[in-house]
């Protein structure tokens, strides 16, 4: 028998689970490793839930939660990334090569520098492509609202250097 | 077009995810989280639980119950008591550190209280290696001062003028015992534990850079 706060939770999550995608798709390099990310996402954000008082969006907290496993807590399994065992169907996950069927090759580049970069500068694209506020990047991120628009516009001159030299 | 609007306008079409069911969803609840907090507590009760049946082993040793005749209670009580409460205080700062840990703080808090659960337990480390140096000392001045064929052998150097050999030895042994422990143990602290958080600081010192953009630009 789920508790009444374990099926709302699961509901929650199955309505934002695109954003959980989202992030593994940053972070991740394999099938495996995305699905592995999916997971720990997913737990952090059940042990977390009790301490979820709603005052802000549930996709908002989702967003910190997510990021800080991706960054701070997700351990990368060795043994799993080299044992690939694709049984559960529900990650087989595109990756970058099944996206230039319908992506231009400059997509694609982007695509490509953006992963390229180290993981804090991924969440500050992340939130940005997410539509997020420098005030909501400052708070999920720790820092202040003026250095994240600084490392922002930064970020944008280095992928434009980048991509186009 | 800016590179980053270009990709922002395709990042919000994204919808090719394979489909998560609810039932996954349930399924994933009752899997056993990997995350490095995880790690770095059940290492820190392992570390607890090594050092504490350590101590129970050497209580009923055949050395110890030697070591007890000699009627140095007053002394050997004391550095026990001391050592126990010592390592109950490390075991309330272990749990309350991994407490305290909350996936829903900001990137930096969160950062931030993982490497002061690390540093608690770089603490508990030097606390027993200091612990062990002290009881080493203690075990040495009191076999020294009491053990009867200790005595005999000090009387005997003393006779033949070798007692600086005598405690020239027993030092260069003990030293070499405690380099070569101290070396075993920072050398398997710093591979797990370097191991276990070298990205984290990598990302921490990334994020701290960030704080003194300001005065840059």
């Amino acid at each position: 028998m789920k508790s009444t706060q374990e099926q709302e939770f699961v509901t929650l999550v199955e309505t934002h689970q695109n954003l959980i995608h989202k992030i593994c798709r940053l972070y991740t390099k394999s099938s495996a490793e995305h699905k592995d990310l999916f997971q720990e996402i997913t737990i952090q954000l059940w042990k977390a839930y009790p301490k979820f008082r709603g005052e802000a969006k549930f996709s908002t907290w989702m967003y910190r939660v997510g990021i800080n496993t991706a960054i701070s807590l997700y351990r990368k399994s060795k043994h799993r990334i080299q044992s690939l065992s694709f049984d559960d169907v529900a990650f087989k996950i595109p990756q970058d090569e099944a996206y230039n069927d319908t992506e231009d090759q400059q997509l694609t580049a982007i695509y490509k520098a953006v992963k390229q970069l180290n993981d804090i500068d991924k969440a500050l694209i992340f939130l940005y492509l997410e539509n997020k506020t420098y005030k909501d990047i400052s708070e999920t991120m720790g820092i202040s609202e003026v250095n994240a628009r600084v490392r922002m516009n930064r970020l944008k001159k280095k992928l434009k250097q980048q991509l186009n030299p | 077009m800016d590179v980053l609007e270009r990709l922002k306008k395709d990042w919000k079409k994204q919808s090719n995810f394979p489909k998560v069911t609810k039932d996954d969803i349930h399924a994933l609840l009752h899997k056993t989280s990997s995350s490095i907090v995880k790690w770095i507590f059940i290492l820190s009760l392992i570390e607890f639980g090594f050092w504490t049946i350590i101590g129970f082993f050497i209580k009923d040793n055949e050395a110890q119950q030697r070591f007890n005749a000699y009627e140095m209670e007053h002394i050997t009580t004391p550095l026990i008591v001391v050592g126990y409460i010592i390592l109950a205080y490390f075991f309330i700062l272990f749990y309350n550190n991994y407490r305290k840990i909350s996936a829903a703080d900001s990137v930096k808090i969160l950062m931030q209280k993982i490497l002061v659960t690390r540093k608690t337990v770089k603490h508990y480390v030097i606390f027993n290696l200091v612990f062990l140096y002290i009881s080493i000392f203690v075990g040495l001045w009191i076999e020294i001062t009491k053990n009867p064929e200790v005595k005999i052998v000090v009387a005997q150097s003393n006779e033949n003028g070798n007692l600086f050999i005598f405690y020239g030895t027993i030092a260069i042994i003990t030293i070499v015992i405690m380099v070569v422990s101290t070396a075993l143990l920072l050398g398997f602290y710093y591979l797990v534990y370097g191991f276990l958080l070298k990205r984290l600081k990598q990302n921490y010192k990334e994020l701290h850079s960030i704080s003194s953009l300001e005065n840059q630009d």
